[in-house]
């Protein structure tokens, strides 16, 4: 099972780098939405700190549906995928291998994102880089599990990736509340025992919507 | 080996691509013909399990098969109308991940599939990079590269050369002689009635002929194949008569 | 079943919904007291929270079917599904709307965090994805799989929301919430409000029985040239 799914991440992630298109893509659109807050923002009257942690999330989220609307393109330029889904791989794995390709994407998203309003609204966070990526890390798989599905869901539908958000975004709101609030109090410099229970159920969410993933999977890809 | 649809239905959205087709394919090659439209795509993806039929079953000796069983993906091998191939990635890399998958990764195959369908020298370019032909072959070679029992061909020979082509049906007889089953899907009817031991016709979703290749003349097939229904009742009609006396199993065309 | 009788029992039974809501609306608008601190708005309260107990009765239903479907591929339980999920849209849009109208007064807001009202709006939008969805995919039987993959998985994804939103609300203890189904309520207003709450699922049920016969009469079916074909 894990071979399976190891392979098709490999093979994902040698694609993208030879592409990187869709990546470059990402971050760029990450770092302009920092700068963009930053020029929006009026800093006499709101303190960054304040506003990065909803921010930092919010544009993880739409960088990560619009990458995930093209997360099946290179399986569906050529017809991959139907080759994929006749070779003897199981469903989950090929769920599991895609999103985890996926969630390297968007963990350097989530990076990008970070350093982006680090750099450009001046935030400052001492020392804390281990704890915001111990809050970020369960919203990155849960981001890249959701988008994996329901991008391949999307794929199917005439409206495309205008549909994508209407259809992942109700779900996320949890997970956004607790990431977005749990971040924002690290930049608050609170301790990490204040957001421990947003991590624990940010990682309720990341195991959830990837275990729910790979059983469902059959549904989405399977006629 | 014995590879059988039986009562094959299949629709798409309100009207049905198929309609209950029967048929039986035993070991070497079977063509099927039909004009555009006529169901032959779909029939394929019935029979190799890709689609479950809203009616019917599909059965290898007997038993019923399906995609969705790993068991039976391992023993098809499939080219369709596209190549299938990760423009990114080079030939034998595309070969290699499939391969992998199929737990057949020694490097020995890649090399040897390419090889029987004369592309060893694509391997390693990528697959973005090849012309429609090369590219047809490099996925013929994917298909065999796990050596599967039984192989689907959609349009196989669209987009080759002569010299290809000619290799492409070399790999074919060979395997039917073998005893492998090998489903060819072709409205080229010269050249797939000349490899075929048995051929059926598909027209509007139904099974208008099936019968051994050589009970077969080039020109029914294909009066088979361009007759529009309404048009020219009789000469269906007539070749539906001929076809349900050429063989068992056959279905006449629709009363 | 007979479609047309099932036609006709749908009929009877959204009809006999009808009247009783309309009968309920007239209890509201001429028969109830006027309930004492929050006066006339309060009377929005038959209407909605009949509506919100519809919704979460459709949207569980739909999930269910959609289950179902998924599990037993019967073409019946994604009928089931499409006909309780529209209901579900429909009264949802009614609560939807007559929530924050009652909110304005009794909360002195539009919008709150009350954990039913985000539910059903997020619910809401799953459901209008469910539709968006399964008609735009061109393979029907693959639109209506994927749509009750999105049912499924919207129904999971209930305790967490449930969850964050208690949360989210601890964190603005300003938003207080008034308990609507207090001890104090007056006998008249409760005969009122089970009216209502009988008229609006006797509707949606009747209403659920047209849709789900209509849907089942559209379809190419599946079993029905066999058993009309047995020569």
């Amino acid at each position: 099972m894990l071979r399976w799914a190891w392979l098709i991440a490999v093979k994902d992630l040698r694609i993208e780098f030879r592409a990187r298109g869709r990546f470059l893509a990402m971050i760029a659109f990450v770092l302009l939405a920092g700068f963009l807050f930053a020029v929006s923002l009026d800093r006499t009257r709101v303190d960054a700190r304040d506003v990065a942690g909803p921010l930092v999330w919010l544009v993880m989220l739409f960088a990560s549906t619009a990458g995930a609307g093209r997360a099946f393109d290179a399986e569906d330029e050529a017809g991959a995928f139907r080759h994929l889904l006749l070779a003897p791989a199981p469903r989950p794995a090929i769920f599991l291998g895609k999103a985890a390709a996926n969630a390297a994407l968007v963990a350097a998203v989530a990076a990008a994102a970070f350093a982006a309003f680090a750099l450009f609204l001046g935030i400052r966070a001492p020392g804390a880089l281990a704890s915001h990526a111990g809050v970020l890390l369960p919203g990155v798989i849960g981001l890249a599990a959701t988008g994996t599905f329901f991008g391949r869901i999307s794929a199917h539908s005439s409206l495309g990736d205008t549909l994508l958000p209407v259809l992942t975004f109700p779900l996320l709101v949890p997970m956004m509340f607790f990431g977005s609030t749990g971040t924002a109090r690290l930049l608050m410099e609170r301790p990490w025992s204040e957001v421990a229970g947003f991590v624990r159920l940010l990682w309720a969410f990341a195991v959830g919507s990837m275990a729910a993933g790979s059983l469902l999977f059959r549904h989405v890809v399977d006629d | 080996m014995r590879l059988e649809g039986r009562g094959l239905s299949c629709a798409y959205g309100p009207t049905d691509a198929l309609q209950d087709v029967n048929l039986v394919v035993g070991e070497g090659v079977l063509a099927v013909f039909g004009p555009n439209g006529a169901g032959k795509s779909t029939l394929l993806r019935l029979l190799a399990g890709e689609r479950r039929p809203d009616r019917g079953s599909v059965l290898l000796d007997g038993v019923p098969v399906s995609a969705h069983d790993a068991g039976w993906r391992r023993r098809i091998g499939l080219v369709g109308h596209r190549s299938g191939l990760y423009g990114k990635l080079t030939v034998s890399e595309n070969l290699k991940f499939f391969a992998s998958l199929d737990g057949a990764a020694e490097s020995g195959r890649v090399a040897a599939a390419l090889a029987a369908v004369g592309a060893s020298a694509l391997a390693s370019r990528r697959a973005e990079a090849l012309s429609r032909g090369e590219r047809q072959r490099a996925a013929l070679a994917r298909a065999l590269v796990h050596d599967p029992e039984v192989l689907f061909l959609d349009e196989p020979f669209t987009g080759l050369d002569a010299a290809a082509a000619s290799a492409l049906e070399e790999v074919l007889s060979e395997r039917g002689r073998r005893g492998r089953i090998i489903v060819l899907v072709t409205h080229d009817v010269v050249r797939g009635k000349a490899l075929a031991n048995r051929v059926a016709v598909l027209s509007r979703g139904r099974k208008v002929l099936d019968c051994e290749a050589a009970a077969a003349g080039v020109r029914r097939i294909v009066d088979l194949m361009g007759a529009p229904r309404p048009q020219s009742p009789g000469s269906l009609g007539e070749a539906g008569r001929r076809s349900a006396g050429a063989a068992d199993g056959s279905q006449s065309a629709r009363p | 079943m007979g479609s047309k009788s099932a036609t006709i029992g749908g009929v009877a039974f959204a009809a006999t919904g009808a009247a009783i809501v309309l009968a309920a609306h007239w209890m509201v608008a001429f028969w109830v007291p006027t309930e004492a601190s929050m006066g006339l708005v309060q009377r929005i309260f038959y209407v909605h929270v009949p509506a919100a107990w519809t919704t979460f009765l459709a949207f569980g239903l739909a999930a269910l079917a959609s289950a179902a479907y998924l599990w037993l591929e019967d073409e019946r339980a994604d009928a089931a599904a499409v006909a309780a999920a529209e209901g579900g849209l429909v009264f949802g849009a009614i609560m939807l709307v007559s929530g924050p109208l009652w909110g304005r007064i009794a909360w002195g807001t539009y919008w709150t965090w009350e954990p039913r009202l985000t539910l059903t709006l997020l619910l809401w939008f799953t459901y209008l994805g469910y539709f968006l969805l399964r008609n735009s995919v061109r393979d029907v039987r693959r639109g209506r799989r994927l749509a009750a993959v999105v049912a499924v998985v919207g129904a999971l994804n209930i305790p967490l929301i449930h969850v964050s939103v208690s949360w989210f609300r601890s964190l603005h203890p300003e938003a207080v919430v008034l308990n609507p189904e207090g001890p104090t309520l007056h006998p008249d207003m409760l005969v009122t409000l089970l009216t209502s709450l009988g008229g609006f699922t006797i509707l949606f049920l009747g209403l659920l029985w047209l849709r789900y016969s209509a849907e089942m009469a559209g379809r190419p079916s599946d079993a029905e040239p066999a058993e009309q074909t047995p020569a």
